[in-house]
C-alpha cells in the first residue's frame, strides 16, 4: 500500500515536473533518468557548439584497458551563453569530469547536469528544474 | 534711416510670430505618442517561487483558467494528455514538433519561452521569438482577411492597431498540427491579442483564443513580459537535431 502510494506520487510528481521542464526546453528529459546520476572521467574528443542542443563528447578509459565514447547532451547553446558558457571553454583532448544524467535505455548518452574542466573549474549545466535528477556517486 | 529698421523689425515679429503658429499648430495636430514596447523581454512571473511569500507582485498575471473545450474534442483531448504523462512516466516521451525541430508557432510561441524581441516600424510591428528565430509581423491598420483567404501557417496573418495605450492583433490562418497546449482547433480559431503596459518594464498580453467549432467559449489568460535592457537576441538555428521519433511515435536520442 504505502509502496504503492509512494509509486503514485512519483508519477504525479514526475508528470509536473515534465510539465515544468518542457515548458523551457527542446524536448521532454523523460528519456533521462532521474534516480541516479553518472559521473564520467575522460578525454574530450568534441565540444559540440550546436542548437538545438550542445554536445561533448569523451572517451572514457574503462578498467580492461578499452575505451568507452559517450555523448553528453547538454542544453540549448542559448541557454548556456545566457548564464556564461563559451564555445572555447572545452576544446579536444582536455580532460574532464561531468555528472551526467544517463539515458533509461542504456546507451551511452547522458543529459549533462555540471562537467569540471581541465582547470579544475566547474560549471553548472542551465538545465531546467535541475534539481529534479537525483545525484549519486556512481562512476564510468 | 528710421523707416527701414522699422520695416525690418516688424517684418522680423511677422516671421517670429508665424514660425510660433505654424509650430503650435504642430504640436497641436501631432498625435498623441504611441507606447514604446520596441526592445527585448523575457517571460515574466513563471518558475517556483514566482508567487511564493511577500505581497503578490501585482505585475505577474492571475494564472490561466482550463480551456472549456467541446465534449467532442474534449475527450480526445485529455486522452491525449493522459497518453503523454503516462509515456512520461515509463521514459517513453511521445514525438512533439520540437522532436522534428519545428518552432512553436502560434499563440505558443508568445509564451516566450526564450527570449523575444519586439520591433514598431512603420504599419508593421515585428515580434521574434530567439527559439527557433521564430517571426510573425503584425500589419497595422490594415482589414483582416477572411479565413477562406489565408494558407494556413506557423505565425498565421495578424492585423493589429493602437486602441489608447493597447495594442490590439487579430490572427487567423493557423496549422491544424500547431496546436497550443495540444489542444485541436478548427479553421475558424481566431488569436486575439491585447498588449499593454502596465509598467514601464513591464508588458501584459491578454490572449484570447476563438474558435466556435472546438470551444464551447473562448479561453482567455495573460502573459507578461518584462524589459532586457542591456539583451540582444542570439541566433537560433537546428544544426544538429539528434531526436528523432521512431515508429510508434516515441521520442528518440540518435546515438552517435
Amino acid at each position: 500500500m504505502t509502496s504503492r502510494r509512494t509509486a503514485w506520487v512519483g508519477v504525479v510528481l514526475s508528470a509536473v515536473m515534465m510539465m515544468a521542464a518542457t515548458a523551457a526546453a527542446h524536448h521532454s528529459f523523460a528519456v533521462f533518468d532521474h534516480t541516479r546520476t553518472l559521473t564520467i572521467r575522460g578525454t574530450v574528443t568534441k565540444f559540440q557548439w550546436t542548437n538545438p542542443h550542445g554536445f561533448l563528447e569523451v572517451d572514457v578509459p574503462q578498467p580492461d584497458g578499452t575505451t568507452k565514447h559517450y555523448s553528453i547532451e547538454l542544453t540549448s547553446i542559448n541557454m548556456m551563453q545566457r548564464v556564461g558558457w563559451r564555445s572555447n571553454m572545452i576544446k579536444a583532448g582536455d580532460k574532464v569530469t561531468a555528472v551526467v544524467a544517463p539515458l533509461l535505455s542504456g546507451d551511452p548518452v547522458g543529459l549533462g547536469l555540471e562537467v569540471t574542466m581541465a582547470d579544475g573549474t566547474t560549471k553548472p549545466l542551465p538545465v531546467p528544474n535541475a534539481g529534479s535528477f537525483k545525484r549519486t556517486t556512481e562512476t564510468q | 534711416m528710421r523707416a527701414p529698421h522699422l520695416a525690418l523689425s516688424l517684418t522680423l515679429a511677422a516671421l517670429v510670430a508665424v514660425v510660433a503658429a505654424q509650430s503650435a499648430a504642430r504640436a497641436q495636430s501631432k498625435p498623441a505618442a504611441l507606447p514604446d514596447i520596441t526592445g527585448s523581454w523575457e517571460r515574466h512571473g513563471l518558475g517556483p517561487g514566482a508567487r511564493a511569500g511577500g505581497p503578490r507582485d501585482a505585475t505577474i498575471p492571475p494564472p490561466p483558467p482550463q480551456p472549456q473545450l467541446k465534449p467532442q474534442y474534449a475527450k480526445e483531448w485529455q486522452d491525449r494528455i493522459t497518453a503523454g504523462r503516462a509515456a512520461d512516466a515509463k521514459g517513453e516521451p511521445l514525438a512533439t514538433n520540437y522532436t522534428d525541430c519545428l518552432p512553436d508557432g502560434m499563440p505558443t510561441m508568445m509564451g516566450a519561452m526564450f527570449p523575444m524581441e519586439i520591433l514598431q516600424s512603420r504599419g508593421q510591428v515585428t515580434v521574434i521569438e530567439e527559439a527557433f528565430t521564430q517571426v510573425r509581423r503584425i500589419l497595422m491598420d490594415k482589414p483582416q482577411k477572411s479565413v477562406e483567404d489565408v494558407e494556413p501557417g506557423f505565425y498565421g496573418y495578424s492585423v493589429g492597431r493602437w486602441e489608447g495605450d493597447t495594442l490590439v492583433v487579430d490572427t487567423i490562418g493557423i496549422k491544424e498540427n500547431v496546436r497550443f497546449q495540444n489542444m485541436p482547433h478548427s479553421p475558424q480559431m481566431r488569436i486575439k491579442e491585447r498588449m499593454k503596459l502596465v509598467s514601464p518594464n513591464v508588458l501584459w498580453n491578454e490572449i484570447t483564443i476563438e474558435d466556435p467549432v472546438v470551444l464551447e467559449k473562448p479561453h482567455t489568460y495573460t502573459v507578461a513580459y518584462r524589459r532586457m535592457p542591456d539583451y540582444t537576441l542570439l541566433e537560433y538555428v537546428c544544426e544538429d537535431n539528434r531526436e528523432y521519433a521512431d515508429d510508434k511515435g516515441r521520442q528518440k536520442i540518435r546515438i552517435n
